[in-house]
């Protein structure tokens, strides 16, 4: 072998293991939601930073993503290896308390209260410590279908049967209403007279699609309910306030619910992708759903039985008013990143009125504050009621970002799909899940 | 005088035994080892690098859990009835179809199909195709009868399940049942025929004796497997309604991951581990014992 034979390959291997270590080789490495519209925007925001003149080579972006299933596990494991192969990183809400000790709170820029609001921000803080800049937001809407509604609201025999049916199954005549208007009780009551085993007459076979899976998102979906009686994992001292009037009153509904077979029977291995299906099949009156559901919802390519006829509004009210869980996604400062200035300036940044709005075009879900959504609103109308119904409704229970918040969430999955399935009674599913959250947030 | 195989083992065979030995050490004893630490440890994703020794209370935690007995029943009694259909499918077919696959051995690729989709994509697949308004079985069940069933309801969840995962795995005890029958002797079969072994005679008293190793090959593998069920339950049902569909492996996934419960799963997998040694142990003994009584 030739001295320059050995020099070549010599040359090949180095380029090769450049190109295979490329990542650590970033100016500023920013670990990303993979595959959907946050990608686009995250994409779209890294572009416009880069272009920036007072960027320099040594602090520009590069983007990194991993397969989205089982992320969050995947970026515990890695920020808990004391991984540096990205410098900033995606959060969540509900993770944040588990994240923070291997994350450095941000700071951010002067616009971002006005951007964001106080309620978003809250979205990403953690022990008072703000430790991140809140892009994605995620909340709820009661979709419902304008046409079966409107045409309940004009016809008096149906009005008369709805009110035998919410007599029969809810113990009071109820009178149909403006969804807007409607209680809990009164989307029960609605869900009811349009399902077919309950209404023989109903045009849609179910009138709900309720998400049921032992499923920790399913428990964000549920829990609007509740806390619209006045629910909350904890009181102000601390302690675990779950085993209440307000969550038996939730659980009780879904239950009524799922029983009379207002929901499809196997509404208890459904979660988002199939309570959409059901939804968009023309066969479901009303279901609440995430917000991210809207876009396919009423699209007539995608959903052409209901995309002309989908109304999107905000959960329905209960005794302490309306309510919808917020979280957001937001991008943090890995602790052992090696580049942390580059890392900081980027995420100041990207709390900007300017990279919000970036954001914001390219499909991204940020939750604006009134002024500065008015300036996407024709092209993104959708973040108008997004950013409305996140400062009006929007809520994160107590304790709903401490380190054990998603352990919470899998807890209250398998103790209420316990009761809904029959598994098991109300009161040990209250008690075993009071007595699991006291032991996980204690 | 000692044979080749008693005879102490050469200097060479100790050196060329050294790749293989630190293998094992690195790639399954040091894990082994960290397991055993952790099993008897508080830790957390915090403190992984610095786990405080607590005894046996992760232990304790296991055994006192009530959903660690509902996985371990649930394994248990997916794995048995898995292994059982798939391998009593799986030899009807070989002896069934044999004189088909004998003129036809084409049809083997086709029949073999199922096992090339990983059990994830499975799970992925029946999730739609069980759908009640995406599907094809719920669509036609409403279309002939009215009838909108539940296939993923608590009551019929397990079921499902039980024919999702046979449906993947019955080729493979399929495949291993007619290799076995393919080699029994013709011969054998002739003489049993010329001395008026009826069709029946022939099968129980001369073919399946002679598979019978085969079969038992058959079950343990499919129980195995069955027993560590995970990937096509976990995208079908989760753990289930209740956890009434968490299997063992979901059980130790959740609470490591999902509950941060790093040293609780960790010593399931322990008791998981010392249980099935014990039996492939007890096993491998009651094999030896009859080898050696015959």
């Amino acid at each position: 072998m030739t001295f320059s034979t050995l020099r070549r390959g010599g040359l090949i291997a180095t380029a090769i293991a450049s190109l295979m270590a490329s990542p650590a080789f970033a100016k500023v490495t920013v670990l990303g939601w993979p595959g959907g519209p946050e990608e686009t925007a995250l994409r779209a925001a890294a572009d416009a930073y880069n272009a920036k003149p007072d960027v320099t080579d040594a602090n520009k972006v590069e983007l990194l993503f991993f397969n989205r299933d089982g992320f969050w596990d995947k970026l515990q494991a890695d920020l808990a290896a004391g991984s540096k192969a990205f410098d900033a990183n995606l959060l969540a809400t509900y993770s944040i308390g588990r994240y923070a000790p291997f994350m450095e709170p941000v700071e951010l820029s002067d616009e971002a209260k006005a951007v964001y609001g106080d309620s978003v921000l809250t979205t990403m803080q953690y022990e008072g410590k703000q430790f991140g800049v809140p892009t994605d937001l995620s909340l709820h809407f009661m979709y419902y279908r304008n046409d079966l509604i409107e045409a309940l609201l004009k016809d008096d025999a149906a009005k008369a049967k709805f009110a035998e049916i919410s007599e029969k199954h809810l113990g009071r005549k109820l009178e149909p209403k403006n969804p807007d208007e409607w209680t809990w009780d009164d989307y029960a009551a609605t869900a009811l007279y349009f399902t077919q085993a309950v209404n023989p007459d109903s045009p849609t076979r179910y009138g709900t699609v309720l998400q049921l899976k032992n499923l920790l998102f399913n428990m964000m979906v549920f829990q609007s309910l509740p806390r619209s009686y006045g629910g909350n994992w904890m009181d102000e001292s601390g302690k675990v306030t779950v085993n209440s009037d307000a969550f038996r009153k939730g659980l009780e509904i879904y239950k009524l619910l799922y029983d009379a077979g207002a929901t499809p029977r196997d509404s208890l291995s459904y979660e988002f992708a199939e309570a959409n299906a059901a939804y968009a099949s023309g066969q479901v009156a009303a279901m609440m759903q995430w917000n991210a559901a809207a876009s396919d919802l009423t699209s007539k390519e995608k959903s052409p039985a209901v995309a002309e006829v989908t109304e999107t509004i905000a959960p329905p009210a209960g005794p302490e008013g309306r309510f919808t869980h917020i979280h957001g996604l937001g991008f943090g400062l890995n602790k052992n990143a090696e580049n942390k200035d580059g890392a900081r300036a980027f995420i100041k940044w990207l709390s900007s009125k300017d990279a919000a709005l970036i954001y914001a075009r390219n499909n991204g879900a940020p939750a604006l504050t009134p002024d500065v959504v008015k300036e996407v609103a024709a092209d993104r109308p959708d973040l108008v009621k997004l950013g409305a119904f996140a400062s009006k409704y929007g809520y994160v229970m107590n304790g709903g970002t401490s380190a054990k918040a998603l352990s919470v969430y899998e807890l209250q999955a398998k103790e209420f799909t316990g009761y809904w399935s029959g598994q098991q009674s109300l009161d040990d599913a209250l008690g075993k899940t009071e007595k699991g959250m006291t032991d996980l947030l204690k | 005088m000692t044979t080749p195989s008693q005879r102490a083992p050469s200097s060479e065979f100790r050196l060329l035994a050294v790749p293989l030995v630190l293998f094992l050490l690195v790639f399954l004893g040091f894990p082994a080892l960290v397991n055993l630490v952790y099993s008897v440890s508080e830790v957390s994703f915090e403190t992984l690098r610095s786990p405080e020794i607590t005894g046996f209370a992760n232990f304790t935690a296991v055994w006192t859990d009530s959903s660690f007995w509902q996985a371990s029943w649930f394994s248990f009694r997916f794995g048995l009835l898995t292994a059982l259909l798939e391998c009593a499918l799986g030899l009807f077919l070989a002896i069934f179809l044999s004189p088909l696959i004998e003129k036809r051995s084409w049809l083997m690729a086709i029949l073999m199909l199922p096992l090339m989709v990983a059990p994830a994509l499975i799970g992925l697949m029946y999730r739609f195709v069980l759908h009640e308004f995406v599907g094809p079985v719920p669509y036609y069940l409403w279309t002939w009868f009215g009838a909108s069933f539940s296939f993923l309801g608590p009551a019929s969840a397990f079921w499902t399940l039980v024919v999702v995962e046979t449906l993947q795995w019955t080729p493979f005890a399929f495949l291993l049942f007619h290799m076995a029958y393919q080699a029994i002797p013709k011969e054998i079969i002739e003489a049993s025929a010329m001395d008026g072994a009826h069709y029946r005679h022939r099968l129980w008293y001369v073919e399946l004796p002679l598979m019978a190793p085969t079969i038992v090959v058959a079950l343990l593998i499919r129980f195995i497997d069955g027993f560590r069920v995970f990937d096509n339950v976990y995208v079908l049902t989760g753990s289930g309604a209740g956890g009434s569909t968490a299997s063992l492996s979901i059980y130790i996934y959740e609470a490591f991951f999902k509950q941060g419960a790093i040293g609780k799963a960790v010593a399931a997998s322990v008791i998981l581990f010392a249980v099935s040694f014990a039996v492939l142990y007890g096993l491998n003994a009651l094999a030896a014992r009859r080898k050696g009584a015959r």
